[in-house]
Order: structure tokens, then sequence, then C-alpha cells
């Protein structure tokens, strides 16, 4: 893959140049702190949509390293969201371990998992990666399904333990709502960390034209493969994290459905963008809800919003924000 | 922060209006809430299921309600996804205050939800599978084995035919009832020769059906919904294969096509409000008569199986909460527990602490479609 959307990475570019306060961008990060805060504050049914959406949030940051950092397309993240989710699921309650280790567990699991699939397929670009990761997706989806006397099938497991450590527990809505965020801001610092570090240079210069990062002595399969990684890792996290929230797994929730939800998610928020993924998981997961009311008309309400935020807002809505910040510091 | 006596007055009567208000509007109506694929693979079931209980609320609320008390239903569409049923159930727990769930077939959204719910102190009365966590959630649905054994009777008393193969879809239902094949075959003297598995959405099934008849089968059990009955019917008639076709509860519609392709090779389990004008008279026919009245005048001749256990889970409730005198949750639940001798329309219902599924003897017939009318199996 030689170039891309992901290549104009706004918000790098940005930062190289910013000298006035990038007031758009916090802008974005105040409107997702505020809805945040209002789940918070009014509990209920806001913090169980919140709730997924900042679980989301972690899966789309995974997918924005690997497609808006790196240039690559993945259909198959879901997998290791799987894997992640299942490990949890199966070392909790089969073999009583703790939340925090069973996670832990689940991802090393998908990172070694990640690591046997994307060394061969890493080689592949443009569509046939596509294919490949389409591919891997639905393999661990089926495997869910099939592989009865572990994953239980349809019938799914239930009974997960809630997230905690030790003594301490996240049980109420709240609780889980201040645990996801800090979770979310964590990854969310890293991400801007990498963006800017020797790593995150090497995965812009691969987005920008693998055959320039190879002349300027870029190993570029391994940089595929460490962004790869870093994308399974965080979507690991993610199905760990909903299982212990929900308390419940079963393969619809690793289906196509996801997939296609966290693609949404990426390009509303904006790709190559460290706020994008938590503004387009917060909006896409807020958006059937306000429509909700509309019963029938709910899916197309909520695809006409989707598609006039796209025309309107083609880089996401972060992305509009960066590119806003670089106008005024220009 | 309010200095004058008129102040503290006027937030003081704020605050009771507002306050006798939201208690007045909750003790209005006694709200259901429905999760229900209304889209998604359980479309066909949860519609029906959900127009089932909006059919037995309008008639309950044609009679005053329970205890005077009117019902309304709150369904909420869960796309036949699990995470999404979780957000609908919590919707309705917190915004709209349901009172009861009368939930749909989607085992895998009532089981995420069910922790939540119990959680809440709500009772469930569902059209699925209990949730591991059974104690807030009942279910209308009869045990997984009683499809299968009334197969297995008919196919012991009714023709010579001794090796089955069984066809089944990953849902658990079907895995259950699948178990249930293997497991108590050697009763009816018939053994399963060949056990194959299916997508709900494969679009050819004669690699399946050819192992079986390879294996002896005289005949398929087929256990699961949707399009692949008319699947394997077309694959029977390609294969030339002598084997009958026994397939599970189904939406009559599902069905006729299928009659059509496989004429009297085809057989299908057949629920009583299926098969109402020829099945035999007392209580049962008579509690489907009552929920049948009602509903052909809304929805003339739709299949009523999946909706008159709609119907049943309102009933339940109404006899529950009747029996407590009250519409506290903790009531209704205990008193669902108490339930015996209950007349629905699928079957009669003995309830305990222990026993949660509460259809206890097998209401099923095995029915066959011919000349486009639906008759018991003879």
């Amino acid at each position: 893959m030689t170039s891309s959307p992901s290549t104009t990475l706004p918000e790098a570019r940005s930062a190289v140049q910013t000298t006035r306060l990038p007031l758009a961008t916090a802008a974005v990060w105040a409107v997702s702190a505020a809805i945040v805060g209002y789940a918070l504050i009014f509990g209920g049914y806001a913090a169980t949509i919140i709730s997924f959406a900042l679980i989301y949030a972690v899966f789309v940051s995974g997918l924005n390293v690997f497609m808006g950092l790196t240039a690559q397309v993945s259909f198959g993240q879901s997998a290791f969201a799987a894997i992640g989710g299942y490990s949890s699921a199966v070392l909790t309650t089969t073999y009583a371990w703790p939340p925090l280790a069973g996670m832990s567990a689940g991802l090393v699991f998908s990172l070694l998992a990640a690591w046997a699939i994307g060394f061969p397929t890493l080689r592949l670009k443009g569509h046939y990666l596509a294919m490949a990761t389409l591919a891997i997706g639905l393999i661990t989806y089926e495997i869910a399904v099939e592989w009865e006397s572990v994953t239980q099938g349809y019938l799914g497991i239930s009974g997960i333990p809630p997230l905690g450590i030790g003594p301490f527990e996240a049980v109420s809505d709240r609780q889980i709502l201040v645990v996801l965020s800090v979770v979310v801001l964590v990854i969310a610092f890293a991400v801007k960390r990498i963006q800017h570090s020797r790593l995150g240079r090497s995965f812009a210069a691969v987005a920008g034209s693998e055959e320039a990062a190879a002349t300027l002595g870029i190993n570029v399969a391994r940089t595929k493969l460490v962004s790869f990684l870093l994308a399974a890792g965080l979507a690991s996290i993610s199905g760990s994290l909903f299982v212990h929230v929900v308390g419940y797994v079963s393969p619809e929730v690793f289906g196509l459905h996801m997939v296609i939800l966290a693609f949404s998610m990426v390009y509303i928020g904006g790709l190559g963008t460290v706020a994008g993924p938590l503004i387009g998981a917060l909006i896409v997961s807020i958006l059937p809800e306000v429509f909700r009311g509309m019963k029938d008309s709910q899916d197309l309400a909520y695809g006409i919003a989707l598609i006039l935020i796209l025309i309107y807002a083609p880089k996401g809505i972060a992305g509009v924000a960066g590119a806003f910040d670089a106008r005024r510091a220009a | 922060m309010f200095k004058t006596a008129f102040g503290r007055q006027f937030f003081a009567s704020v605050v009771s209006v507002v306050a006798l208000s939201s208690a007045a509007q909750a003790d209005d109506v006694f709200k259901v809430g429905i999760s229900a694929g209304l889209t998604g693979y359980a479309a066909t079931v949860d519609r029906a299921w959900s127009d089932g209980v909006q059919t037995a609320v309008d008639t309950l609320n044609a009679k005053g309600g329970i205890m005077g008390r009117k019902l309304e239903v709150v369904v909420e569409d869960n796309r036949s996804n699990p995470q999404e049923a979780v957000t609908v159930y919590r919707k309705m727990v917190s915004s709209d205050e349901v009172n009861l769930f009368a939930s749909g077939c989607v085992s895998a959204g009532n089981a995420a939800a069910a922790p939540m719910v119990a959680k809440a102190e709500i009772p469930m009365i569902l059209c699925s599978i209990l949730p591991k966590d059974a104690a807030w959630a009942f279910t209308t649905l009869p045990p997984a084995g009683f499809e299968i054994e009334k197969r297995f009777e008919y196919l012991r008393d009714k023709t010579d035919i001794r090796k089955v193969g069984v066809l089944h879809d990953p849902t658990p239902y079907a895995l259950l009832q699948k178990d249930v094949a293997q497991k108590v075959a050697a009763t009816y003297g018939i053994e399963v020769v060949s056990v194959e598995a299916y997508k709900q959405d494969d679009a050819d099934l004669s690699v399946q059906l050819s192992k079986m008849q390879a294996a002896g089968a005289g005949a398929v059990m087929k256990i699961g919904l949707g399009g692949t009955t008319l699947t394997a019917a077309k694959n029977l008639k390609q294969l030339g294969s002598p084997m009958l076709l026994l397939t599970s509860l189904e939406d009559l519609a599902v069905f006729k096509p299928v009659a059509e392709v496989l004429g009297d090779k085809f057989f299908f389990v057949a629920s009583p409000s299926q098969v109402y004008e020829v099945y035999p008279d007392g209580g049962l026919k008579t509690a489907i008569g009552e929920f049948l009245e009602p509903w052909r005048a809304k929805f003339g001749d739709r299949d009523p199986n999946w909706a008159s256990r709609g119907w049943d889970s309102i009933m339940l409730a109404a006899k529950a909460i009747e029996a407590g005198q009250s519409f506290e949750g903790s009531a209704i639940r205990d008193n669902l527990e108490k339930i015996t001798g209950f007349q629905g329309t699928t079957g009669s219902y003995d309830m305990s602490a222990e026993k949660h599924q509460g259809i206890s003897t097998n209401p099923f017939v095995v029915a066959q479609i011919i000349e486009g009318k639906v008759r018991i199996a003879q």
C-alpha cells in the first residue's frame, strides 16, 4: 500500500506548527469529557451506552494505530477481541483466575496469535491484506461457535466476574465508567507518545510509502508487525473489558457487526488522530439512542446522520478540529 | 438557600407536586418491557411473540387491566444481538422503569442482561431458554426433549423406521435438542446413525443428507428454524431420497412450500394452537380459543404459535399479581413460583422455586400439511 487517506496525519502536522493552544482539538476532548461526565452524573441507561462506547474506544484506538498511523487495512481485529474476551471469560469462570490475570493471559494469547498471523500476512498489501484479515476474523468467529467444550458455542459463557483487583471490584455503573475512562485516557496518552516517537515516525514513513521507508533504512515488515501487534493488544484488552463489564460472552459479540461499527467509529472520529477513536466511539454509540424513538426509521435516520458527518467532516471530527487548529497556527 | 418563608413553602410545594405526580404516573400503569429481535435472525419469531404480548395486554386492558391497573407495553429492538440487548434492557429498567419483562427468543441477549435485571429485582418471563442465573427469570419454552420425544414416538408407533439422522443448526436450543435426541433415542428403540450440523444461511444440505442416507437413516430429524427446511426438502427430492423429513416447531408459513415439495414425506412438530381446529376438546383447546379470538380479529390467519406463548407470559404474570395482590417485583416472582396447574395456550404450567420452566406435560403433536390443510399425522 503506497498511499492512503491516513498519510495526512493531521495531528502530527499540527503539532509541529502549533504555537497557539489547539482550541478545536481541546473542544473535542471537552465534549467527550462532558458526555462521559453526563453519564457519570446520571448513571443508568446513559452509563451503559457510554461504557460500551469507551470499550469500543479502546478497540478503535488499536485499529487507528494500524489503519491511521500505519495506513494498513485490517477487517479481522475482532479476532483478537474474541481471543481476549474468551480467555478472560474461560479463565475466570472455569479456572477461577482473578480478572486482571485473565485479561493479561488474553493479551499474551492475542499477541502470540497476532505474531503468528501477522508474520506471513503482513507481506501482503492492499486488498490482499484486507481479505486475509477478514478471513482471520471469520475463522475466529467460527472457532468460537464450534469449540463448544471451551466456549459453549451460542449458549455463551455467563457468570463472568466484574473488573477488579483483589477485594476492589467495579460493580456499579459509575465505578465501571471511572475504570473505563482511566483506561481510555492511558491508552490515548500512550498513542500520543507513540505517534511522536521514533516508532511513530516509522509508522508514518510506512504509511507514506513503503518503498521510500525501506530506502530510509526502515524495516517495513517489522514496523507493520509492531503496528499489528499494538492493534491486536488493544483489541484484546477491549474484548476482556467487554466480558467483565457485561458478565457474559457469546460469539455474536465479536461478529462482523463489531468490525463495521469500529470502522464507522474510526472514520467518524478521524483516522490517524488521538482524540478520534474516543469521539467517534461516543458519537456512533449515542446516535442510535438519539433516534431510538423513531422506531422503524431509526436505522434510516442513523445512516443519514453518519453520511452527513462524513460529507461535512470527511477527515472525521478530530481531523477537522486538527485542521482548524493548524490553520489558526499558520 | 431560601431566605423567606414564602420561598421555602414554594420550594416544598414544587417538590411535593413533582413527587406526587411522578408517584401517580408510576402507579397509573403497569409497564411490560419486551426486549425482542425485531430485526436480525430472530425477527420472525420475536415479532410474533411481541404481537402476542400486545394482544394479551390489549385484552386485559379492555377488561379494566389487572386489579384495576392498566398495562402498557414498551418494546425495544435488540437486533438479535446480545450487546444491543443489554443496552435496551438497561433503557427499559432505568428510563422506562418497566415493572416486568416479557422478552423474546434471543437467548444470548436475555442471558447477557439477566444479572442486571435480577439486580433491579424485575421478573422476566421469556420466550428463550433460561439464563444460567434464573432466580428472576421464567420461561414459557417447553423442555428441549418434548419436540424430540414426540417425533420418536411417531416413528416408533406409526412407522418401521428405526434408524435416523439428526440435522441441527448451532443455536442453543437446537444443541440442547440434539443432545436429548442422542440420549433418549434408544428408549424408543431407535438408533441415531448420523449427526450433522449446518449453518442457518447454508444454501445446500446435500452433503449432510447424503451422509445420513449412506449411514442407513430412514428419516431426518431436522432441528432449527428458517429457510433451511425448504433447502433440505429440495435436496432430498433432488437426491431422490426415500428418507422422511421430520422438522421441529416452526411458523406454518415456512412449512407450506416444504409440503409442496415433499408431500406426505414431510412431517413437523406442531403446537396445539397450530392445529386448533383438529385438536381434541378440553382445557387446552379452550385456553387457545380465548387467545385466538382477539388474535385472529387483529392478525387473521397468521401463525399463532409464538404469539400464543407471548400471550401466556402476560396471563402468567396476571395470575401471579392477582394471587399475591401485589405489583411488587419480588411478590410477582414469588407468586410465579407458586403457580401450578395453570392452563396456558401451549400447555399446563407448573412452576416452583427450583423449576422456572413451567410446561411439564408434552403438548405437541406431529402434523402434516395435506392439500394445503394442516392435520395431525395419523
